[in-house]
């Protein structure tokens, strides 16, 4: 069986039966552009994506022609006829009748080996988040007066100010989880910069199929949006990029930030996103015989979206001692809705290194649960999810992923901070199920500690619109702020032609 | 269970739960006619799948609310497997189960529950007629009529549906004291909310998860998960129960 949902390397033997161009190329004949051929198999389906390989000049060309549109076209836009244009296209992907749409729902299952329930839930429950009122919330968030972005506006301590966006962004996007790249291709577009993304080689579709469905409502914004594609670690083409661009997101890990980093011009600003370590907390409070089912579904729903591979998923679940139901019953809890789960959303086929990972982790906990009465570890004979109970080991670690997670009990929810605190530079996103008192003070050594991200079980791999990514503001990191001083403004009335 | 050289006739087997069971038997060796009545290229490929399983597989049109389509789908079946063991009454008339605009009672009319009659409780009546005959030269048939669990929990009125189906239950028992003495036994199979299927494809998320939360082992039937207890009926195993109803769906029904 070719491995599910994995690039098959040297490539491979299966017969496609679809084959999809990846990539959005303005400006480029093309004729011009060389391709390679990506292959991906998985849920018995098996897709060639031809991956544009633009050469440096290729790649120069493109940022010089989004550079151009913007000037012509985006830069005088307001962002809420950005926000409209956005709108319209999100919508297009919204309906599941639409042709994109359904090639997406075809496709990713394949490529991303995610299921393709998941997948089409996941697309639904994402996109929703770009819909116009959302992104209008976007906005907001970041500023207390959008019109910042459209015009000079008056400021408080006098004089006025106005935001401009970078002339290009570069964005080096990663992972497989469908349509990650929208986040910071959207907050590109609302501050009016040109963007050029470079596709993860796990997923490399979605970001293209957007700028097409924007092609379709408004060419000319589709025009300021490249998208291209190369090997992880293609310095030549990579460098290309990088002189061009204003700004640089990039995503990944600590190895990779810092070779790109190592690379940026010095005129240049670098955004880096790195790994993160998100986790659950689940008091005493949540825990009676009523509602402890209920929030080990909520906490299963949240390591079975992605298999864990979203910097939001969780790896630990801290659960407090006291409560009706204690947390090794919770963890028992925890496994059987795992089991159900994974019927409807089946794990995704695993290669054999990540295979060999798994039933590594599984083997070493399972001799720990031998030697040991205080730990426990259930799961499914064939690997589909494991649930390691700790009575004694608070340390929060990433699992082995792919619906592998320790429950680590906790006399209380404090207890577990200093271990949390040691991971501090990648915490993330804790998943809270507790009383609203017990929510705040929570929050506030949750936040001490290092994470950004308090949200309810079950929305933790659904963030909200507009949510600050790693704590950070997504449009404000973004621009630049232009101030008249108020000095100027005074000086200014001297010249008037109708001056007194 | 040992299905080889059985013969069994799923009715609407084209697609969802009724592909499901055909393919079930078919994995067990048995020799499974599939009824379809507009999807020729779907029940062609639930045939396929079933000789590819093991058993063996045959497509075979018929619209089961036709007397005498139901006769020639049998007259059939005889010519190309030579006799009947079991037949499952699958097929029903199109139904959207979406809590959302499922009609109101006061928007029914008579019809409406007419029509349903029509397509739950005709086909079962329709085919277990032209059943009979085969199996009674053999004292021996198993008929698997398939319902619904909402006969016993309503949690949405899909009334004219519902109502139909729960007639389906009382023709298997009056049909099963009938056949009894002619050890030909009679039951139902009746399935919680089975996704995906046809008629499930816009049931919303929110709906599925409330009926989730109340069902035991937390989740929604798959297609798959119908096929055990059906075959179970069909076989040997059962073969002292008749005018019995299955509950399958995850302990939401309990009697």
């Amino acid at each position: 069986m070719l491995g599910g949902g994995r690039r098959i390397p040297g490539g491979g033997k299966g017969v496609a039966d679809v084959a999809e161009l990846a990539g959005h190329l303005p400006g480029l004949p093309a004729e011009a552009v060389e391709r390679e051929t990506l292959r991906f198999s998985a849920w018995g389906r098996c897709v060639e994506v031809a991956a544009p390989l633009l050469t440096h000049d290729q790649v120069t060309a493109l940022t010089a022609h989004v550079r151009r549109s913007r000037e012509r076209f985006l830069a005088g836009l307001r962002t809420e006829e950005i926000a409209d244009i956005l709108d319209r296209a999100v919508r297009t992907l919204l309906d599941r009748s639409n042709p994109r749409r359904r090639r997406a729902e075809e496709l990713l299952p394949a490529v991303t080996g995610y299921d393709p329930e998941t997948v089409r839930l996941g697309l639904t429950s994402y996109l929703k988040t770009f819909r116009g009122a959302q992104l209008s919330a976007f906005v907001a968030e970041d500023f207390a007066n959008p019109r910042m972005l459209d015009g000079f506006q008056p400021l408080r301590k006098g004089g006025y100010g106005r935001a401009f966006g970078p002339a290009l962004t570069a964005h080096i996007w990663a992972g497989n989880v469908p349509g990650l790249p929208l986040w910071s291709l959207v907050s590109g577009l609302l501050v009016k910069s040109a963007n050029i993304g470079k596709l993860p080689s796990a997923e490399p579709l979605f970001a293209g199929w957007f700028a097409e469905a924007v092609a379709e409502i408004e060419p000319r914004l589709a025009d300021c949006i490249g998208i291209v594609w190369w090997k992880g670690g293609d310095e030549d083409r990579q460098q290309a990029l990088l002189d061009a661009a204003d700004l640089v997101l990039a995503y990944g890990g600590g190895a990779t930030l810092e070779r790109i980093r190592a690379r940026v011009p010095i005129t240049a600003r670098f955004l880096p996103f790195g790994h993160k370590l998100s986790f659950g907390t689940i008091s005493a409070a949540a825990l009676d015989a009523d509602k402890a089912a209920c929030v080990a579904r909520q906490a299963a729903l949240d390591i079975v979206r992605y298999d864990q591979h979203g910097c939001y998923s969780p790896h630990v679940f801290y659960v407090e001692r006291g409560g009706a139901v204690g947390p090794r019953a919770f963890a028992g809890y925890l496994g059987g809705e795992l089991a159900a789960l994974s019927r409807r959303f089946p794990r995704r086929a695993l290669d054999a290194d990540e295979a060999a990972d798994l039933a590594a982790s599984r083997q070493d906990a399972e001799l720990r649960s031998v030697v040991s009465d205080s730990v426990d570890i259930a799961g499914d004979p064939e690997g589909a999810w494991s649930v390691v109970f700790a009575e004694d080991d608070p340390a929060l670690a990433p699992g082995g992923s792919n619906r592998t997670v320790k429950v680590a009990a906790v006399d209380r929810l404090d207890a577990a901070i200093p271990e949390i605190a040691k991971h501090a530079p990648w915490l993330q996103t804790v998943g809270v199920a507790a009383s609203p008192e017990e929510l705040f003070r929570l929050s506030a050594l949750l936040g001490e500690a290092g994470a950004s991200r308090i949200c309810a079980l079950g929305e933790m791999t659904a963030p909200e619109a507009g949510w600050h990514h790693d704590g950070r503001f997504n449009l404000l990191d973004l621009v630049r702020i232009v101030e008249i001083e108020r000095g100027a403004e005074a000086a200014a009335e001297d010249f008037a032609e109708y001056r007194d | 269970m040992d299905f080889r050289d059985r013969i069994i006739l799923v009715t609407g087997a084209s697609r969802g739960i009724g592909a499901a069971i055909a393919k079930a038997f078919a994995a067990e060796g048995g020799r499974v006619a599939v009824n379809y009545l507009r999807n020729a290229e779907a029940a062609e490929a639930v045939a396929a799948e079933c000789r590819a399983l093991g058993g063996d597989g045959w497509a075979v049109r018929a619209d089961v609310g036709d007397a005498d389509a139901v006769a020639a789908m049998f007259a059939g079946v005889e010519r190309e497997f030579g006799g009947i063991d079991a037949v499952v009454n699958n097929a029903f008339l199109a139904y959207a189960f979406d809590p959302a605009t499922r009609t109101p009672f006061w928007d029914l009319d008579w019809n409406d529950y007419e029509r349903q009659m029509e397509g739950s409780l005709r086909g079962c009546f329709n085919v277990s007629r032209a059943a009979i005959p085969a199996f009674a030269r053999r004292a021996k048939g198993s008929i698997v009529n398939i319902a619904t669990d909402l006969v016993e929990r309503p949690s949405i009125p899909y009334h004219e549906y519902t109502t139909a189906k729960a007639a389906v239950v009382a023709f298997s028992r009056n049909l099963a004291v009938e056949l009894g003495p002619r050890g030909i036994r009679v039951n139902c199979v009746a399935p919680g909310l089975v996704y995906p299927t046809e008629g499930s494809r816009d049931t919303s998320e929110a709906t599925m998860e409330r009926i989730v939360s109340d069902t035991p082992l937390r989740r929604i039937a798959a297609p798959e998960d119908i096929a055990g207890p059906v075959l179970f009926l069909a076989s040997d195993w059962s073969r002292f129960m008749t005018g019995q109803t299955l509950y399958v769906d995850g302990g939401l029904v309990m009697r």
